[in-house]
């Protein structure tokens, strides 16, 4: 019985090898329209910041089409972006890529996260595709030789530096001893050895870093260790869960510095719902903040931005997760604009050499493809709001210090 | 004296000579046959629905490796996905650090991941039940854990890169020769599991399913054949985690070691049917085509769907997909609901 | 010397906490053969419904405990009587299997309605803490978390033991033909033993949800330690599991403060594999069940 069950799949796998290849999808031609390809997570661990992703990209085509469209030499094409859900897992939003070029989809917006964008990364490379990265800011992803990959955002060595040069600049009395507790992927990590260096380089006293595993809610191990030392500054460099744990168990353990920075967490409302009062005078680091400087064509200036933002979201107030995906989906309109065609190749060179300002800052790519030249700004949460403090042209109000009131 | 095939017959009459020798050698013609339809649906695919297919392969040989120990020994092996993982970081460390060939580096780690498995189960396999597949989870986060903190040779949390262009040792095989890979290795562990199962150590396996103590005391050297299932199923997922670990080129510890890895091989194996050759084949293929299907196509609740398919079926269908099929016609009866009657209190 | 006390009591303290979480694990396991696979899903279902209480109406998370109890006592219920009934009788894979694919739906429906972010119920008194002599802090939120883990696994030991209704537990658990041949419902019983072991998930939710943070994602952590925790301590008595969730929190504890901290995960899971390796019926577990295939 089992042999004849089997007998019959071989059959069956057999018949399905025979027969003709179907018609392959094309895309780009007659019909007037530029499709992006992107792959986010819309389920899974990521979700959130998937979702947060997509609406900076929806952002974008809105806009676009709504002044017509894109100019790809003398005709407008509508902007179009089709989406796939990678479920948070790095290798699917490899596979995911040559999902995307087999329908013919060659230019492509980055997904969420390091691990996700290193391996749509090396897919991208193989196929030929052009990719513009939105989130993934780990420089490793930049040390591999790879040409079709660019990233808007600053790169993970500045998330923590950009606090310490915000405390050495602006903090006074200026703290003499900081201590960092990282989470250890490899994100976390790369921060954490640039603002270390930094802090040297600058004169403080580093006490050495304290490596949490990532995701994990309980800190505690990591603050005993530093309580003696009793440092100023405490910096964290992870993700939320980590994070709302630095400040939550150093008051729950007695540690008190004068203040509290971490990378990632503060600039999101969920930081300051989950902390409430404890959340106050914790710097943070950002990408984009509604100050920034710069102005382009498509979105105006950052404020201008964050009108359209709440006019499409119901007057929400847009984060920095949806700013750099608007920024990235808006490289890749200006590229093949300059470039007046959407061939692959053609792009991936204009994008190599575009230089313009935008509401995201400015964009310029370096030889490896990441955005050296634009700032991270330093936030810190004044009565629940981020606020941003640092660049000092850019801050909506002075930096309270010491930070942490307790 | 030659060997029946193992299906129970009423008849209490032993086939003549040509019939068994037929008997014997069509489930390799069938197994023949299967692979020559893999390599000709191969010129069929583009290049992403290629690569969806060679994740199903993937899953054919890990579900038909899985079997080995869980389906034919039932012992559920929880930690599957940390020989697959071990696997996969044995080959990256090789390939990284000694620069060694592809082609060397997949057997020399799916033989040290054997010989892992041949360490950690001799204390392990004296568990039954519930206790050895928390032991073997526990094996398999503590794999994970100890990758995360040898960062210097596994590069932890920051993940793992193989060279795989430019003056690389082996150039990346390509979509194509990616498929061929795991085809070739589905093939691999699809004969084992058919030597397996047909031959004395297969009815050994069986017999300590059933009843270990008995069969113990018939003479089957229990530890012996416990110990070289669980090896053996390793070695192969080993190798298949090498060729994952290749493909895959940069690659985490968190998707490396992932628990739903094992979990989707256990619940391939259970809803095709535990114990039989066939059974984790067509389980494979449809858990794993269907999950791909339900993603594309209902992108917000695609894992609810699949949540609330697998509580349907393991209700439905306990038994699994080939072994129902065989008890209903030989029964002539297909009521489903009749195992909700069998098990339920 | 005040780092390693510091390091003991936030370790007892967390331990208290897991165990609470483990304790209707090891109660299931150990009467139904059932291993939950869904349950850090009740864990951070209650940690939600205490949440939306404390929104509501801005009750106290630790008297919210008790409305959430009894939703999720409901909930266990309902969901043993109707489908892990279904597969009681069958072999361990399918109720793995089932559990597992509860856990996802349960898991993913959370995702959908809440999503992925990270929440905490603030108090204003969680984060201080009790000081004792050399600095070393013992924070109340904490504090009353383990007091009320201790507390309902010594209620729970003697209503075992003393009601009819927990003496019938024991008994099914222990031969459920037996039991039946006299007059007891099992259904009705393993029904029940589900609900509690759901109510005192969701009141260890509560209690993660005030101390820390939760998220859907976090679900797979706690039944991890559950089974952690369960195994440590030994099925077959009601104090297993909070001798497991004590000595975990202490092991991860010391382990985090003598290695580097990212060691603490893997040096929980060498524990759990070499007590399995070694001594199967854990600290205070009755050998029986460990070698239990069937109930």
């Amino acid at each position: 019985m089992r042999l004849k069950l089997a007998v019959i799949v071989a059959l069956a796998l057999t018949v399905a090898g025979c027969g003709s290849k179907g018609e392959q999808t094309t895309n780009n031609t007659p019909t007037g329209t530029l499709t992006i390809g992107a792959s986010l997570s819309s389920t899974g661990s990521l979700a959130r910041e998937g979702i947060l992703t997509k609406e900076g990209y929806d952002v974008c085509v809105n806009v676009v089409n709504g002044k017509g469209g894109v100019q790809v030499g003398n005709q407008k094409m509508k902007l179009e972006i089709k989406y796939q859900d990678d479920t948070s897992k790095s290798d699917l939003a490899g596979q995911l890529m040559d999902q995307f070029n087999d329908g013919g989809l060659k230019l492509i917006l980055g997904p969420y996260g390091s691990g996700a964008t290193a391996a749509a990364a090396a897919s991208v490379e193989r196929n030929g595709q052009v990719m513009v990265d939105s989130s993934g800011a780990d420089d490793a992803i930049f040390t591999k030789g790879y040409k079709r990959t660019f990233a808007v955002l600053s790169p993970a060595t500045l998330y923590a530096t950009s606090m310490v040069e915000a405390i050495n600049e602006l903090a006074t009395p200026k703290p003499t001893s900081i201590a960092f507790i990282s989470a250890d992927d490899g994100f976390s990590k790369t921060a954490t050895t640039a603002a270390v260096a930094r802090a040297q380089a600058l004169g403080f006293t580093v006490i050495p870093p304290e490596y949490v595993p990532n995701g994990t809610t309980d800190v505690s191990s990591a603050l005993t260790k530093i309580k003696p030392a009793n440092p100023d500054v405490i910096i964290g460099s992870a993700h939320l869960a980590e994070g709302v744990a630095i400040v939550k168990q150093s008051t729950e353990l007695g540690v008190k510095p004068k203040g509290f920075a971490e990378t990632v967490a503060p600039p999101t409302p969920d930081f300051v719902q989950a902390l409430s009062k404890s959340a106050e005078g914790v710097l943070g680091s950002t990408q984009w903040t509604i100050k920034t400087k710069g102005t382009d064509k498509w979105f105006g200036s950052a404020s201008d931005y964050a009108k359209t933002f709440a006019g499409q979201f119901n007057g929400r107030e847009v984060e920095y997760h949806g700013a750099e995906a608007t920024a990235a989906c808006l490289a890749l309109v200006l590229a093949v604009e300059k470039a007046g065609s959407t061939d692959p190749t053609k792009v991936r060179d204009t994008l190599a050499g575009l230089n313009e300002q935008s509401f995201f800052g400015p964009i310029k790519f370096n030889d490896k493809g990441q955005n050296l030249t634009k700032t991270m700004g330093v936030i810190q949460i004044q009565n629940g709001k981020p606020v941003s403090v640092w660049p000092k042209d850019a801050a909506e109000a002075p930096m309270k210090w010491p930070g942490n009131a307790a | 004296m030659t060997t029946t095939a193992p299906e129970v017959s009423t008849v209490a009459v032993a086939p003549a000579p040509a019939t068994r020798r037929w008997r014997r050698l069509t489930p390799w013609g069938v197994l023949l046959l299967a692979a020559a339809a893999g390599l000709g649906l191969q010129t069929q695919l583009y290049t992403g629905q290629e690569r969806t297919v060679t994740t199903v392969l993937m899953y054919v040989g890990l579900a038909a490796a899985w079997n080995l120990i869980g389906g034919f020994a039932g012992y559920a092996c929880f930690g599957q996905v940390g020989f697959f993982g071990l696997g996969g970081y044995t080959t990256a460390v090789l390939m990284v650090h000694l620069r060694w060939s592809f082609w060397l580096a997949l057997p020399v780690a799916a033989v040290f991941v054997g010989l892992f498995a041949l360490l950690v189960g001799l204390p392990l396999l004296r568990l039954k039940g519930h206790y050895f597949a928390v032991a073997t989870l526990g094996v398999a986060e503590g794999l994970r854990e100890v990758v995360i903190n040898t960062s210097s040779l596994t590069g932890g949390g920051a993940g793992i890169t193989i060279p795989s262009f430019g003056d690389a040792v082996t150039p990346w095989l390509g979509n194509d020769g990616f498929y061929l890979l795991f085809l070739g290795l589905a093939v691999a562990v699809v004969a084992t599991g058919l030597l397996v199962a047909r031959t004395r150590s297969g009815y050994a396996l069986r017999a300590i399913h059933q009843d270990e103590d008995a069969a113990a005391a018939m003479g089957v050297n229990t530890t012996l054949t416990k110990t070289l299932a669980f090896a053996g199923s390793a070695v192969l997922t080993g190798a298949i985690g090498a060729a994952y670990a290749f493909q895959q080129v940069t690659f985490y510890p968190d998707r490396l070691f992932d628990v739903e890895i094992t979990v989707l091989m256990v619940v391939m194996v259970i809803l095709g049917g535990a114990g039989t050759v066939v059974g984790p084949v067509i389980g494979a293929v449809v858990v794993a085509y269907g999950s791909e299907y339900l993603r594309q196509h209902l992108p917000t609740v695609h894992t609810l769907v699949l949540g609330a398919l697998i509580v349907v079926a393991v209700i439905l269908l306990p038994q699994g997909f080939v072994n129902y099929l065989r008890e209903a016609t030989r029964q002539r009866q297909f009521s489903l609901l009749e195992n909700v009657r069998r098990y339920r209190l | 010397m005040s780092q390693f006390a510091q390091v003991t009591i936030y370790g007892l303290l967390q331990g208290g906490l897991l165990a609470l979480v483990a304790v209707g694990f090891s109660l299931v396991w150990g009467v139904m053969n059932v291993v939950n696979l869904a349950h850090g899903a009740f864990v951070i279902t209650g940690a939600y419904v205490a949440w939306e209480i404390n929104r509501a109406v801005g009750l106290d998370p630790f008297l919210a405990m008790i409305p959430t109890a009894v939703v999720l006592f409901a909930l266990g219920y309902v969901i043993q009587r109707g489908l892990v009934n279904l597969v009681v009788n069958a072999p361990i894979f399918i109720t793995l299997l089932l559990t597992f694919g509860l856990n996802l739906l349960l898991v993913n429906g959370m995702i959908l309605r809440y999503k992925a972010n990270y929440q905490s119920i603030p108090t204003s008194y969680a984060t201080q803490s009790l000081v004792l002599p050399g600095d070393v802090r013992v924070p109340y939120g904490r504090l009353i978390a383990a007091v009320i883990a201790v507390a309902l696994t010594l209620a729970l030991a003697w209503a075992v033991r003393r009601t009819r209704l927990g003496l019938s537990i024991l008994a099914t658990g222990m031969d459920r033909g037996a039991a039946r041949l006299m007059g007891i419902r099992a259904a009705h019983v393993y029904a029940v033993t589900f609900g509690l072991a759901a109510a005192m998930a969701g009141m260890a939710g509560a209690a993660v949800g005030t101390v820390s943070t939760f998220s859907p994602a976090d679900a797979g952590r706690f039944t991890l330690f559950s089974f952690v925790a369960a195994v440590l301590g030994g099925l077959g008595n009601m104090y297993g599991a909070l001798y497991g969730g004590l000595l975990l929190g202490l092991v991860e504890a010391w382990g985090g403060n003598l290695l580097p901290n990212t060691l603490v995960n893997a040096v929980a899971f060498a524990v759990v594999v070499i007590v399995l390796a070694v001594r199967p019926q854990g600290l205070a577990g009755r050998a029986f069940y460990a070698s239990r295939v069937e109930v």
